[in-house]
């Protein structure tokens, strides 16, 4: 892959969440996209700011659950029914409440390693470089107590003077240019 | 301070009026009509099965251990709530003591189930064929029934239902004058004090839910195991444990939509916690699933002639269909709506799932009660009696609904003084 050269974005910090997502709520409004938040810990209003609505981890849990019910099950059929019929105390070789148990043990199996995995992949994790550490402030602040905006270049309404006026016009602590 | 440099970030505060607002009283009239209509339909019908009232006594039954569920099951969370604490139960602390202070209505229902069922022997086998040794020689009981009316004589007489009974609906009584009372008291005292009311509500309730449950397991083998003297099953008073709270939750959060409509609820009633409380129904969904589940696996596993039978009488000859409903309105519908966080949060659609768990329990409860009969055992038929189980409880339901929300009237909704009433009032996502 060709190294990728230029600016990445301009990243604006701020102090409280609050400042953070009027930031966020007037780049939205103001025809940004491509851009996100960075905050210490999960802050609801500035992922709707941005217009994050709904995240997938809960269809992605759903789809590995009914997965791995309907892997039980079948394996539990084809082995009692095909592969190695036991006759137990005269009961049914297809006895449907026997397998009810790791069934839903193995739904449970599936969801939880869905949810994690999923997440971490939706998340586009891991990811081995970042540019946004090359600005010293968001190395030192993104995970104790700063808040950060970062519009990205790729959007088309970026604009490296207008851009950086823009976000002067909240009052951020700083308004720094990330290379990638 | 910063914080609340912006936008619709204030605190909101209580209006002046904390009672229940005016269309309750009209709930009470609509339930008063139904109550009414189906108290008529139950009659026409008691007189057209020509079973001398049989049906009409056992959907009593019914009806009776429905409403006993709500108003002793909402006694149990609310004792709950006060172990718990959480902002889930201040809201929801009123509409439980309104239903924990209809005792008075419910014991007048279970009048008729003790004196007719039992001591005229109506629906109770052990005590109409108390002479065992007679009726199995007249073929009216089986050997094994015979075996276990002697055998469990020693719980199963007269003096033992009534004195479990009585003692059962004294205790609960005193409880909920108390809790009720101090409720009343602990609102009317000031706010530095709430640590010694909150360490008696504590104490209380730590002992109270340990003693219910004991009460509830022996009442449910008296009230309705003991209709088939010959079963008996270790887990039956935690389904009915579960299964109350289940039905109380629904009722709860059925009665907070409503009343969010109009002061004071509105403001009281956040999303977050009616989220919270969509949750604790989930949980419960599981829970009454699992008991119910692991005890049918345990006996069909086991596969004893003495424990089998009990299984098969409610499922042969059609019961089958009302396994099958059961379990779809009691488990597969709200698990898989109650999946959904967004649902939790969309009054309209958290209350069709109450209703799905209020009818659930209706349904659970038939299937319980009817194949205890031998009539109805393995052959589910339409009769003019089996319509009764339609039109009785709904009566019960109905006039007892009545009276709830008159005691839901008679006190402010929200309970005031309470740390957590801050926090409810404030904006939902306090930390931005």
């Amino acid at each position: 892959m060709p190294v990728r050269e230029g600016t990445y974005g301009l990243l604006a910090e701020f102090d409280t969440p609050s400042q953070l997502v009027r930031a966020a709520k007037g780049a939205y409004s103001a025809g940004y996209r491509r851009m996100d938040c960075y905050t210490p810990y999960a802050v609801e209003e500035a992922a709707e700011a941005i217009g994050f609505h709904r995240n997938t981890v809960s269809l992605v849990t759903l789809i590995g659950g009914l997965l791995g019910l309907v892997t039980m099950f079948s394996l539990e059929t084809w082995i009692s029914v095909w592969a190695f019929p036991i006759n137990v105390a005269g009961r049914p070789y297809y006895s449907w409440p026997a397998f009810v148990v790791p069934a839903y043990e193995w739904t449970i199996l599936w969801a939880g390693l869905s949810a994690a995995f999923g997440m971490l992949a939706l998340c586009g994790l891991p990811q081995l470089y970042h540019p946004l550490f090359n600005a010293p402030n968001f190395r030192n602040g993104a995970t104790s107590d700063k808040f950060f905006l970062c519009l990205e270049s790729t959007d088309p309404r970026f604009d490296m003077v207008e851009t950086r006026e823009f976000l002067d016009g909240f009052t951020p602590v700083s308004v720094v240019e990330v290379e990638y | 301070m910063a914080n609340h440099s912006f936008s619709e970030h204030h605190t909101k505060s209580l209006p002046a009026d904390l009672s229940a607002p005016a269309f309750v009283d009209r709930w009470r009239s609509r339930a008063l009509v139904i109550g009414c209509i189906f108290s008529v339909l139950a009659i026409i019908l008691g007189f057209l099965s020509g079973d001398h009232w049989d049906h009409f006594l056992r959907a009593w039954l019914h009806g009776f251990m429905l409403c006993f569920g709500f108003c002793c099951g909402g006694m149990c969370l609310l004792m709950v709530q006060y172990l718990s604490g959480g902002k889930w139960g201040l809201i929801i602390r009123r509409p439980l003591e309104a239903m924990t202070r209809t005792l008075p209505l419910v014991f007048l229902y279970f009048l008729p189930v003790g004196i007719l069922g039992m001591s005229f022997g109506k629906i109770y086998i052990w005590n109409q064929y108390a002479d065992w040794a007679t009726a199995l020689r007249e073929h009216l009981i089986t050997n094994e029934e015979a075996h276990a009316i002697h055998f469990k004589h020693a719980i199963l007489n007269p003096w033992g239902f009534w004195g479990t009974s009585l003692f059962v609906f004294f205790i609960i009584g005193t409880y909920i004058f108390f809790l009720n009372r101090w409720s009343l008291q602990r609102d009317a005292d000031s706010a530095p004090n709430v640590k010694y009311w909150q360490t008696k509500f504590e104490n209380i309730s730590g002992f109270g839910v340990l003693f219910y449950s004991i009460m509830l397991f022996i009442v449910a083998i008296y009230w309705i195991m003991s209709l088939d003297p010959t079963w008996y099953s270790t887990v039956y008073g935690f389904q009915f444990l579960v299964g109350q709270a289940y039905g109380v939750l629904g009722l709860a959060i059925l009665t907070l939509i409503a009343l969010s409509k109009a002061e004071p609820i509105k403001t009281a009633f956040r999303v977050t916690e009616q989220h919270d409380m969509g949750k604790l129904c989930f949980a419960f969904v599981m829970l009454n699933m699992y008991l119910a589940f692991g005890a049918f696996l345990i006996i069909w596993s086991g596969n004893s002639p003495e424990e089998i039978p009990w299984y098969l009488d409610r499922i042969r000859g059609n019961w089958g269909v009302i396994a099958t409903l059961d379990f779809v309105f009691h488990w597969l519908l709200p698990f898989t709506l109650l999946l959904s966080s967004d649902l939790k949060r969309i009054k309209s659609r958290l209350a069709v799932v109450c209703c799905i768990m209020i009818f659930a329990r209706y349904l659970d409860m038939f299937w319980l009660i009817e194949p205890n009969f031998r009539d109805a055992a393995r052959n589910l038929h339409w009769s003019f009696g089996i319509f009764e189980y339609a039109t009785v409880p709904v009566a019960l339901i109905s006039f007892w609904m009545a009276y709830y929300f008159t005691q839901l009237k008679r006190r402010p909704l929200v309970a005031t003084n309470d740390p957590h009433l801050a926090e409810i009032l404030e904006p939902e996502h306090a930390h931005a």
